[in-house]
This record gives C-alpha cells, sequence and structure tokens, in this order.
C-alpha cells in the first residue's frame, strides 16, 4: 500500500516511459535499467512527499534525472571519453541524402550534450509541456526553448536534413501554390 | 489530430508554422518520437514489478511491526 490507493500501480505504469527516458540520458540500456530501479526505490521512500493529483510522471521523470545527473558527475571523466570516440567515428561517415535511419538518428542524438538531449527528448516525445520540462530540469522555460531549438538544429546538421518544412504538407501545399499561380 | 477547436487550430498553426520546432512538419520531430515509442513499446523486465511488491511487502512488515 502506497501514499494513495493504486500508488504501486502508478509506478509501474510509468515505467515504460521512465525507461524511455533513462535510456535517452544514459545511452544505455543497462544503466537505464539501474536508473529506473534506483528511481522507483527512491519515489517509494519520499512518496509522502509527492501530492496526490499532481503529475506523477514528471515528479517520477524529476527523480530520475537527478540520479542520472550524481551518477554522471561520479562517472564524468570516463562519459566524456567515450563521448570523444563517438565523435571522432561518426564525423568520417555523415548521413546519405537527408534520409537517416532509426539508428543514425539514435547516433546524432548521442552526439548531443546532455541538456540539450533531455530538452529535445522531454518536449518532442515524452508529452511534456515547457513548463513542465522546465520544472523537471530546475531551469527557466525560456532556457528549455533555447535547448531544444539548438538540439534540434544540431540534429539537423548531423543528420544532414534541410531546414524545417521541407517533407511536410505545408511543404508540398506551398509548391502547389506556387506551381498554380505560375501557370 | 482535433482541429474542431479555434485553440487546437492555433497549435496546429504554429506547428506548421516552425514556431513549435518539433511539430508535425518537422522531420527530427517525426524521427524523435519514432526513436522513443520504439523505446516504450520495448518489454519491460520483470525486475521492476518485483521490487515494488517488495517496498510493499516491507512497508506492511513495518506497519505492523509499529501496531504491535
Amino acid at each position: 500500500m502506497g501514499v494513495y490507493d493504486g500508488f504501486r500501480d502508478d509506478l509501474l505504469a510509468t515505467v515504460p516511459s521512465l525507461r524511455a527516458f533513462a535510456v535517452s540520458l544514459s545511452k544505455n540500456t543497462d544503466r537505464a535499467d539501474d536508473l529506473v530501479q534506483e528511481t522507483l526505490v527512491k519515489a517509494w521512500d519520499k512518496q509522502t512527499s509527492f501530492q496526490p493529483g499532481t503529475n506523477l510522471k514528471a515528479w517520477l521523470f524529476t527523480i530520475l534525472r537527478n540520479e542520472f545527473y550524481s551518477q554522471m558527475r561520479k562517472r564524468k571523466r570516463e562519459v566524456e571519453d567515450s563521448d570523444g570516440a563517438i565523435t571522432g567515428r561518426l564525423s568520417v561517415h555523415p548521413a546519405q541524402q537527408g534520409v537517416a535511419d532509426l539508428n543514425d538518428f539514435r547516433d546524432a542524438l548521442a552526439l548531443l550534450p546532455e541538456d540539450q538531449r533531455e530538452a529535445i527528448v522531454l518536449i518532442g516525445a515524452s508529452g511534456f509541456s515547457y513548463e513542465e520540462a522546465a520544472e523537471i530540469c530546475g531551469c527557466a522555460v525560456g532556457t528549455i526553448k533555447s535547448r531544444v531549438s539548438r538540439a534540434r538544429s544540431r540534429l539537423q546538421d548531423i543528420l544532414g536534413i534541410d531546414g524545417e518544412g521541407d517533407f511536410g504538407p505545408d511543404a508540398i501545399a506551398t509548391q502547389i501554390a506556387s506551381s498554380a499561380f505560375s501557370n | 489530430m482535433n482541429y474542431g477547436k479555434q485553440s487546437n487550430r492555433r497549435a496546429a498553426g504554429r506547428r506548421a508554422g516552425g514556431d513549435d520546432p518539433l511539430g508535425a512538419n518537422s522531420e527530427i520531430g517525426r524521427k524523435l518520437r519514432q526513436y522513443y515509442d520504439d523505446l516504450v513499446k520495448e518489454e519491460i523486465p520483470d525486475r521492476f514489478s518485483d521490487l515494488l511488491s517488495q517496498l510493499e511487502t516491507q512497508d506492511r512488515a513495518q506497519s505492523v511491526g509499529k501496531k504491535d
């Protein structure tokens, strides 16, 4: 029995997205599973500090993120070394023709600094608002916005994708509109 | 996507306009969601469910201990 009925089930229901966030941060499934495990233990221990009815997912993401950074500080040197190795390897073969497959995307994401990577994942994939992401990361909303924007430009550069809208319906609509005018 | 409400339409317009950098028109946004959704769909190891059961059992044992 947790702080409220169903606390345990709610924790468990959040595990898939917690784990996806953990993999995004740590780039490693084993480490991600350890992070999720540590997060669940911490969440259980301090469950009385959670207010039922508020955003459990955001609360758990905050705990996991704090755990990640405290672990990372401990092994900072090791992380920097492996990042350098990946950068060197990837820069040899940029993605072809802007059509990057999912593995290329994962590699590109791994090249981003942690603060940009977590921002773009929280906003673009985990379903948090800018306000929630700012709270999770303990920074200003504007900071999250600029990190997301930098992350996106960097990913476009690495993957060789041109500016936004190239493949979207608006780009097609614009083409149709402009060809209609030229006729 | 729901275009029925004015506010939704405005939000969609912002995305299409590029103010939301990861909107439906963004290739990066689509790839990011695909990457993440694949991770979310992965099978979850039993260890997490087991862990929570263990924590629950511990709590129950402790609260019984307090009452005595």
